[in-house]
């Protein structure tokens, strides 16, 4: 498996505050990687660096096997609130992308625009926010990119517009089968369209795989009391809660557990997730919390 | 790159064309008219007694419509630096960063370096144009003036020949320096105006005085030398300030010293009966009075003969201070700015 980004002890500091401390993962190529966290976990940042757009204070960075360049024909970014220029028109901006990239597709720019209804003598500024996200997608798909970055590009979407942007990056995956490197802090997002999960949390990565393997290998195990030791080797629990009377466990483990003393459940993106936020102590619960829009 | 500069500032500059263009017309048809009043007045082409015709020829041009052209020309050329700083620099990269909408055109297939480097340009290109077809243009009409009046003179000398294309293109880089440090666009030309104002004055205060050697003259304070002079007549030490004139005319006098024959400075006291209110003989009274205290004048100044090397060399020192800032821009924007 290739990977399209590699971080090795990846740091970044602003002054004496750190927004991502010795961060080590590799994003694997063609895939649809979603990269999950709180907000507050490096992710933009992480993003940033990996577009160019920021410089590493320590550590190393291999993107799409080079050094990252700002400016790359290879790299497609949506950025946070997916900014556009305000006075200029749609198809403004669709002439920006003909003139600024070598290797514009202005039959999928005009395609996409044309298929999700926006008016090219609408100014940018007077679109509603999933217009906007829209046109900020076209943008960066039309270069053609082997990798497409997107920096919580559904964040301030209400749930159609949201949709319906999912959507189309779903449609534009499956045709061109670029890799994807997309943050979101809500799971829901995420679980309709990335194929591989990444949680970040505090800079470090709490689990990564691929989205079926992890949903296959983790289980919600309900019963009477349960000593987490005595679950047996191979089984890791990820999160436990207690009553009085009954425990809750999320447990890892690739063997099927059958003990007929629980209930051994399914878990789905978002619970499982949770969990390892929740393993990152109860300050990364919080913030899951508090942020969800 | 080239279409985007274009597209994104259009509209700064049609109306900065615009208002050259009519500026410039304006100064150009009427100029003329000036020269041929000039003519009329015997001034222009004048062989003798010109300095009696050259200041009859202001007096008659003071509070017509070429009075007030001459001064609204001037206030238009002290206010464009501030004015390119402000409205084209300072909003330039702080506005993208404000927006966000750097994130997205960084992320074109652009390097920073290039897009910089066609917005400064062409951009500050078009300022300095302005600048200097504005400046030719009053330059031109104001020569009849000028070479009547004191063309040395700080409010004359920062509004002619190049010195307002070093004025156009430090305001302009400076505006952008300011935006990119302070990534707000309406403190960056706050603060822009603040720089513009004070670069233009620490230059005619400081710079300008010290960019050609001085002429000295020293000698006897006669009658005609007597430039202006102050007194209160209420004060009981009787002191009294005079300012000697350069021997040459429209010189630009930085410094003047009244001694005695000693070196001492002099201040006084004067004679009531011939100086002050109640004297009799008036300011020619007292100017002679003054001339037979026997009293040495020292001038320090420029003459009008350093008009031209004072530009280009002013012209030279905002130009380089110019690259070094557009210097620290790319150096700025490759590392610290995201």
């Amino acid at each position: 498996m290739s990977s399209a980004v590699v971080t090795e002890g990846l740091t970044k500091r602003y002054g004496r505050r750190t927004a991502l401390s010795d961060c080590t993962l590799d994003v694997p190529a063609g895939h649809v990687v979603g990269l999950v966290g709180p907000n507050g976990a490096g992710k933009s940042t992480l993003l940033q660096m990996i577009c160019g757009l920021l410089q590493p204070t320590a550590g190393r960075l291999t993107v799409l096997g080079g050094e990252p360049i700002s400016g790359s024909p290879r790299l497609g970014f949506v950025a946070q609130d997916t900014p556009v220029y305000a006075g200029l028109t749609v198809e403004d901006h669709l002439r920006l992308g003909a003139h600024l990239n070598p290797s514009w597709d202005d039959q999928l720019a005009h395609d996409r625009t044309e298929r999700l209804d926006l008016d090219p003598g609408q100014k940018a500024g007077k679109l509603s926010g999933g217009q906007r996200a829209q046109l900020a997608l076209t943008l960066a798909v039309a270069k053609r990119p082997d990798l497409l970055l997107l920096d919580e590009p559904v964040a301030a979407l209400d749930p159609l517009a949201r949709r319906e942007f999912l959507q189309g990056l779903m449609e534009y995956v499956a045709e061109s089968g670029t890799s994807v490197v997309m943050s979101s802090h809500l799971v829901a997002d995420l679980e309709r369209v990335c194929d591989y999960l990444i949680v970040l949390v505090k800079s470090r990565v709490r689990v990564t795989g691929e989205v079926e393997e992890l949903l296959a290998s983790h289980h919600r195990i309900t019963g009477g009391r349960i000593d987490p030791a005595a679950l047996g080797p191979g089984r890791e629990v990820i999160v436990a809660r207690h009553t009085d009377v009954q425990s809750t466990l999320v447990v890892r483990s690739t063997a099927p557990i059958e003990d007929p003393a629980f209930t051994v459940d399914g878990i789905d993106l978002e619970d499982l997730v949770l969990a390892y936020m929740t393993e990152a102590g109860p300050s990364g619960r919080d913030r899951v919390l508090e942020k969800q829009r | 790159m080239i279409w985007l500069t274009w597209r994104q500032f259009r509209t700064q500059a049609v109306i900065g064309v615009a208002v050259t263009v009519a500026v410039g017309v304006l100064f150009v048809a009427t100029r003329g008219s000036l020269l041929q009043l000039a003519r009329d007045m015997g001034y222009q082409g004048c062989t003798t007694g010109c300095d009696e015709l050259a200041d009859q020829f202001l007096r008659r041009i003071s509070g017509t419509n070429y009075g007030r052209l001459q001064q609204n020309g001037s206030i238009l050329m002290f206010v464009l630096p501030a004015l390119i700083g402000l409205f084209w620099g300072a909003p330039l990269v702080a506005r993208e960063l404000e927006a966000g909408t750097h994130r997205l055109v960084w992320n074109q297939t652009v390097s920073r370096d290039r897009w910089l480097a066609v917005k400064l340009g062409l951009i500050g290109l078009l300022a300095v144009a302005i600048a200097g077809l504005l400046s030719w243009a009053i330059t031109a009409w104001a020569s009849p003036i000028d070479r009547a009046g004191n063309w040395l003179m700080p409010a004359t000398f920062s509004v002619r020949g190049v010195v307002p294309i070093g004025y156009a293109a430090f305001a302009f880089v400076a505006g952008v320096t300011v935006g990119m440090l302070m990534r707000r666009t309406v403190p960056a030309m706050a603060v822009t105006l603040v720089v513009v104002a004070s670069a233009m004055a620490l230059s005619i205060l400081f710079l300008r005085p010290n960019l050609a050697a001085h002429s000295t003259y020293q000698g006897q304070l006669t009658t005609d030398k007597v430039g202006g002079i102050s007194l209160s007549p209420s004060d009981p030490a009787r002191r009294i300030r005079v300012e000697a004139e350069a021997p040459v005319r429209h010189a630009w006098v930085l410094s003047n010293d009244v001694t005695t024959s000693t070196g001492a400075p002099w201040a006084g006291p004067y004679d009531p009966a011939k100086c002050g209110p109640n004297a009799p003989g008036e300011r020619l009274g007292c100017a002679q009075w003054i001339a037979s205290q026997n009293l040495q004048q020292k001038v320090i100044y420029l003459g009008p003969e350093k008009f031209w090397p004072l530009q280009w060399r002013e012209l030279g020192v905002f130009l380089t201070i110019s690259a070094l800032l557009a210097t620290f821009c790319f150096w700025w924007i490759r590392r610290r700015v995201a």
